[in-house]
């Protein structure tokens, strides 16, 4: 038994060793990676904006978690920046990412999972709103889910 | 000595406890939590386990996050052509990392094994009258019925399934069941070494967000047949080995999956008849030529095939699921081509 232990916990290890660092500033590196029209699906920059003040109408008529971005102020400002960053990690290369750091900007918020989980629900409501696909919505999933590590603290 | 402890404990406080344990999720609001997103806990396998339909995942059932206990209750119904299976139970899943769930199932047989009743009637009358000892199939004239509880655990080792699409690791989950079936007569009968035995599973769990696809792959350690309704191991004893079983689910909306499934099954009882008060009916044959029955010990051999299902999983909302499956299970003991529909509701908390 132990030895399977062992030998679980050194898979892990590799597996950790084998996955490449996450970037901020580029496309996110999922497997499989997302489509190259990831951009083009959601309707490109405009439909990004629109997708992401979708989700901030959805984040903001939630009670688990609306307070939190109320703190943290300037909800254009944060629509702003996420449009970038969504345009980034969806593969697009024409924007540059103006906001801290994933990390620096959750640092201090205390977010759980259970308030990550809601704005993902924000996120799939977002979609249907705003008439994507839901194949598409899962490509911008992919791309932001990894942040998971940076946002989440408690 | 870990099992024989198990084995001593009794299943009916077993399933007490887990609803106590519910109720205390739910009582203390401290505890409770349902921040997993829709869809994510799975539904229930028929042992009870989070998972697909015939298969354990590596996902903890309910929708609890790392923050808190929730729980389901559980019902599946799958009338098969000669069986129908209804199993029912609870399983709370705790702070995402452990899962413990009790199901109860019964498996009427309807007529199938009315020729074995018929012949051990038939033999009563001859041999009983001879031996003077009544033969006890565990067959009942109407409606024989297998029950079986099983009591699994499952705890998530290492892993994320969902939100780490930046590497392979899946999430991984290791656990097991006690199984204890009590028509003990009827699995004497039909050859079975053991009535109450334990089983371990390993699962690795993942989404594939850019192909909308979940896969899981499980290695189970058991000697069951039929998932141990028609008991463990055969004449040649219990001795485990290991079946693979995946599951592949791709996801069509946010409330909606559809997959299919594959769980290997065993050969224990391959190519065996059935047993009447310690007499195999093979070597009953001339007996049973004389009586008229001269084909019965060829249409009484067992079988066992793996076990398919296509599946789709309706999740209208985070406290009921409803799973429609087509099940096909082909041979099951006596009688081929066991192929039908298969519900399953899931009611969490």
């Amino acid at each position: 038994m132990k030895q399977i232990f062992r030998t679980i916990a050194m898979i892990f290890v590799l597996c950790l060793a084998a996955s490449p660092s996450f970037s901020q500033t580029g496309k996110t590196e999922t497997y499989p990676p997302i489509d190259s029209d990831a951009l083009e699906q959601f309707g490109g920059p405009e439909g990004v904006r629109n997708w992401v003040e979708s989700l901030f109408y959805y984040i903001m008529l939630d009670n688990r978690i609306n307070h939190v971005f109320r703190e943290f102020g300037n909800i254009e400002r944060q629509i702003y920046l996420n449009t970038q960053l969504l345009q980034l990690v969806l593969g697009g290369n024409e924007v540059e990412y103006q906001g801290a750091s994933m990390a620096a900007a959750h640092a201090d918020l205390g977010i759980t999972l259970t308030q990550f989980n809601a704005v993902v629900e924000a996120a799939y409501n977002a979609c249907e709103r705003i008439q994507l696909t839901y194949e598409a919505c899962n490509l911008m999933i992919a791309g932001l889910a990894p942040y998971k590590h940076a946002i989440v603290t408690r | 000595m870990e099992e024989a402890k198990r084995a001593k404990f009794p299943v009916s406080k077993g399933a007490a406890l887990v609803v106590a344990m519910l109720a205390s999720g739910l009582s203390q609001a401290g505890w409770y939590d349902s921040g997993k997103v829709l869809a994510t806990g799975g539904v229930s396998m028929i042992d009870g386990a989070g998972g697909g339909g015939i298969t354990p995942w590596a996902t903890i059932t309910g929708y609890g996050t790392k923050e808190g206990i929730n729980g389901d209750l559980h019902y599946t119904y799958a009338p098969l052509a000669n069986y129908t299976l209804h199993s029912l139970g609870a399983a709370v899943g705790f702070w995402d990392r452990f899962e413990l769930s009790y199901t109860s199932s019964a498996l009427t047989t309807g007529s199938t094994f009315d020729t074995v009743g018929l012949v051990a009637d038939t033999l009563g009358g001859v041999t009983g009258s001879l031996a003077g000892t009544p033969i006890n199939t565990g067959i009942e004239p109407f409606n024989t019925t297998i029950e079986m509880e099983s009591i699994g655990a499952k705890v998530r080792v290492f892993g994320e399934a969902i939100y780490d699409s930046d590497n392979l690791i899946p999430q991984i989950a290791i656990g097991g069941f006690y199984k204890n079936n009590k028509n003990e007569d009827l699995l004497k009968t039909l050859k079975a070494d053991k009535a109450k035995d334990w089983e371990a599973y390993i699962s690795a769990t993942k989404i594939f967000f850019p192909i909308n696809t979940l896969i899981n792959i499980t290695a189970r350690y058991t000697a069951a047949n039929q998932t141990g309704l028609v008991g463990f191991g055969g004449p040649d004893g219990s001795d485990k080995e290991i079946r693979p079983e995946i599951s592949l689910a791709y996801l069509l909306r946010k409330d909606t999956v559809i997959g299919i499934e594959w769980a290997q099954h065993g050969d224990n009882l391959e190519g065996e008849s059935v047993e009447i008060a310690g007499l195999d009916l093979t070597g009953l044959q001339p007996t049973l030529e004389a009586l008229g029955l001269g084909n019965v010990s060829g249409t009484l051999t067992q079988h066992e095939s793996d076990w398919y299902d296509v599946f789709v999983a309706f999740f209208p909302n985070k406290n009921l699921s409803i799973t429609m499956a087509y099940a096909m299970l082909g041979n099951i003991t006596i009688t081929p081509d066991q192929h039908g529909f298969y519900m399953s509701l899931q009611a969490s908390f």
